[in-house]
């Protein structure tokens, strides 16, 4: 456990229902590793994504952090279907302290109608955060194995139309221990410079970390957890990266990236 | 000490592992500090004739000399396949101390007749049954693999599966592997879980929370497990290594490092 606490962690993906139990878990879970501080937002679901539900999502968010201003920073989510609402939304969040984005699936991030957010989000500088999957049989991907998940999910090949359409935009592709092919998420990725990944996920298989780094080099390469407290930590402990590597991905990537958006973390 | 009692030499067809050799384990086992591994050969799930697999991991030991006391070999039987008991038969004189069941990579249900006689028989000669909840995450599934996914009709397998077998031999010795897809069984099982003889190991996904789980079921009744390579050598240590005092003793932080599965092997 000296190894692990003798580098500093920036969770850039925690995900959270905001009930007193998953907070203090949450709590838990960053005192036990050494996290010190944890972005986050609600967690992905079906539901349309009104305005209403939208705020309400992000209102839980800020509340958070209110209680929690030392360990929480928060991300805000919108929903581009309602185009001046998401606008206002952002402005909105940003002034309450929230420092980027958390995109959920209600719309593919290449759709047209995602155009006034990216190009406001970009112009911002703040990076942009979505969920993304690559499995057989979502979002497009290898459709004769469909698994029947909704159609708009992003795939890689959704952020890669986008980055290269907004090579100005940062992006960051959730999770590529979330499950799915993190082979596939790497070498799509890998000759987009404004593409990033967190590591986050439940998956934790062995050299995923060690990939990423070949494919897409080690300022690329986020720490995030998605909840799952000890693969986040495993994984790359278990990798090759020399400690410098690991300072890059725990801390100094995703500082840096604030950075530019001018959001400053300790 | 240290007893890894999940880990594996060999191949998985749909991705390039790494270190997936015994030497391979044995760098990982002296870079971590790990004493001791269970392993099996990986290639064995996609065989039909597993006793094949079995035979090439002890010429593999026997390759290693003196370092291969580090090893403690599980063999992996398909009692759905013809002479079975031969290759148990011949397995135990090998000195395997446990077999490893995959019935969803070898077309049989946990409860199949012959996987029932199959696990009798191990309880008969002391050897310990492992059973594997989970190889990969179905989510990033190869076309070729099996087709249980996650959230489909044909849903990853997980515990309730494997319950009949238990319930059919519940004095077996189990060794439950790679926990993923939760923790829930008929009411009636769980005690049977709680019993001296199943332990789990820490690799799986579905120990989400340390604390939790010894609360409800107690430090004796886990390993430490890597599911190496498969899965990173680190996070099953991580939740033994990351509970604090109030919550597991260092005596029962030793014996899920080694002192359970020693009370196994």
């Amino acid at each position: 456990m000296k190894e692990v606490f003798r580098f500093k962690k920036l969770d850039a993906y925690t995900t959270s229902v905001f009930t007193p139990a998953s907070i203090a878990l949450h709590l838990d879970y960053a005192d036990r590793f050494g996290v010190s501080k944890m972005f986050v937002a609600n967690p992905m679901t079906q539901i349309k994504l009104t305005p209403d539900e939208f705020r309400e999502h992000n209102n839980k968010v800020i509340a958070a952090v209110k209680q929690h201003p030392d360990r929480f920073v928060g991300q805000f989510t919108v929903n581009p279907m309602y185009r001046r609402e998401s606008l206002d939304e952002i402005d909105r969040c940003l002034d309450a302290g929230m420092m980027g984005t958390r995109l959920y699936q209600q719309v593919k991030i290449n759709d047209p109608v995602y155009a006034p957010i990216l190009e406001k989000l970009a112009s911002l500088n703040i990076l942009i955060f979505m969920h993304g999957e690559c499995q057989m049989g979502v979002g497009g991907y290898k459709m004769k194995y469909d698994v029947k998940k909704v159609p708009t999910i992003s795939t890689p090949n959704d952020f890669v139309d986008v980055a290269q359409r907004y090579p100005e935009a940062m992006f960051q592709f959730a999770h590529i221990g979330g499950g799915s092919d993190w082979e596939c998420m790497c070498k799509t990725f890998e000759p987009y410079p404004n593409i990033y990944v967190d590591t986050g996920g439940s998956n934790n298989e062995e050299y995923m970390i060690d990939f990423a780094l070949k494919h897409l080099g080690e300022d690329r390469l986020l720490f995030g957890s998605d909840n799952s407290l000890y693969q986040s930590i495993g994984k790359i402990f278990a990798s090759e990266l020399t400690d410098s590597q690991k300072e890059k991905l725990f801390y100094k990537n995703y500082k840096r990236i604030l950075n530019k958006g001018g959001f400053h973390v300790d | 000490m240290w007893i890894d009692i999940n880990a594996y030499t060999g191949h998985w067809p749909y991705k390039q592992l790494y270190k997936n050799t015994l030497s391979g384990l044995l760098e990982r086992m002296d870079r971590f500090g790990v004493d001791k591994a269970c392993v099996a050969n990986l290639s064995a799930l996609h065989f039909k004739n597993t006793q094949s697999a079995n035979e090439s991991l002890q010429v593999e030991l026997k390759s290693l000399q003196q370092a291969n006391r580090r090893f403690i070999p599980f063999a992996v039987i398909n009692p759905n396949y013809p002479a079975w008991q031969n290759d148990l038969e011949k397995c135990l004189k090998l000195g395997f101390r446990g077999i490893r069941l995959y019935p969803q990579y070898h077309d049989y249900l946990p409860e199949n007749e012959n996987c029932v006689k199959l696990v009798e028989q191990c309880k008969k000669e002391g050897l310990v049954v492992a059973l594997t909840v989970r190889m990969v995450d179905s989510r990033q599934r190869s076309w070729l693999d099996i087709p249980h996914v996650a959230g489909t009709e044909v849903g990853e397998r997980n515990l309730r599966n494997f319950m009949p077998l238990i319930r059919a031999v519940p004095d077996a010795r189990y060794f439950i592997l790679n926990m993923a897809n939760g923790w829930s069984v008929d009411a009636e099982d769980v005690e049977l879980l709680k019993s001296e003889n199943i332990l789990f190991d820490t690799s799986g996904r579905s120990i989400h929370f340390m604390p939790d789980l010894l609360k409800q079921y107690g430090a004796h009744k886990f390993a430490f497990g890597t599911h190496s390579p498969v899965l990173d050598y680190i996070t099953g240590m991580l939740r033994i290594e990351s509970l604090q005092a109030h919550e597991a003793t260092e005596h029962e932080k030793e014996l899920m490092r080694s002192g359970n599965a020693l009370r196994f092997l």
